[in-house]
């Protein structure tokens, strides 16, 4: 089972979470993750909201990409992806990633593996608005070394 | 010719313009030089190599031809998660 979906709406983990397990059978195994927007940028002002631009058609296809790969990867049985576009404020989940597998070490995997190509290759672009104005967001070092871990 | 702007350069040049193409059209690197002589104050992010050209929803590289009547959407990097 693959779920990939975007939303404009407030996005709430718990139920998400609800909603994938309903649907799984004899796995052993569920991993999730939550994004959440940060209240403070990186130099500690006061973050107003993320915004989130995407486009109309390749921001669907790039994430159903990243979820089927990652259940071509690793021995999961189904994984959903959920991501806001639009404006987000800080607390609220940004993204959230399940997956699900007869035994663990798959499901952490994937979920993992998701998170790495989801903060570098899906199509967004993330804006930053804070009281000290606003900054448009660009994957980091870190990121792209999360990325390059499944090349190898 | 239709061109359209995402994330950072959206926001400084608009989602969506029109422009006059030259006849016949022009290859992407020379549609690069053109928007950055319209609008030269976001020439570094226009000649950037991070920004990539998307024609019919794939990426093209800098020698791809793009007809006069086609739409380019230029993309800056990308961050999502």
């Amino acid at each position: 089972m693959i779920d990939a979906r975007l939303t404009d709406l407030p996005l709430d983990p718990a139920v998400e979470m609800s909603r994938f397990m309903g649907k799984l059978g004899e796995e052993g195994a569920v991993v999730s993750f939550a994004g959440v927007a940060r209240p403070r940028t990186r130099d500690g002002a006061e973050v107003e909201r993320i915004f989130l631009d995407h486009h109309p058609r390749l921001t669907q296809r790039s994430i159903d990409e990243i979820a089927r790969a990652a259940t071509q990867r690793f021995a999961v049985s189904a994984i959903t992806a959920t991501h806001r576009f639009g404006a987000v404020l800080p607390g609220e989940t940004i993204v959230f990633v399940a997956a699900a597998s007869i035994h663990r070490r798959a499901a952490f995997e994937a979920a993992d593996y998701v998170m790495d190509r989801l903060k570098t290759e899906a199509v967004f672009w993330k804006r930053e608005d804070s009281v000290d104005g606003s900054r448009w967001i660009e994957p980091t070092d870190a990121d792209r070394a999360g990325r390059a871990r499944w090349s190898e | 010719m239709d061109i359209l702007f995402f994330g950072k350069l959206g926001d400084r040049i608009g989602r969506e313009i029109r422009i006059e193409p030259p006849p016949g059209g022009c290859t992407v690197r020379e549609l690069r030089a053109l928007l950055a002589s319209l609008y030269p104050a976001a020439e570094a992010d226009l000649t950037s190599p991070s920004l990539r050209a998307c024609v019919g929803d794939e990426i093209v590289a800098e020698d791809f031809h793009v007809g006069a009547g086609r739409s380019v959407e230029f993309f800056p990097p990308l961050s999502g998660g």
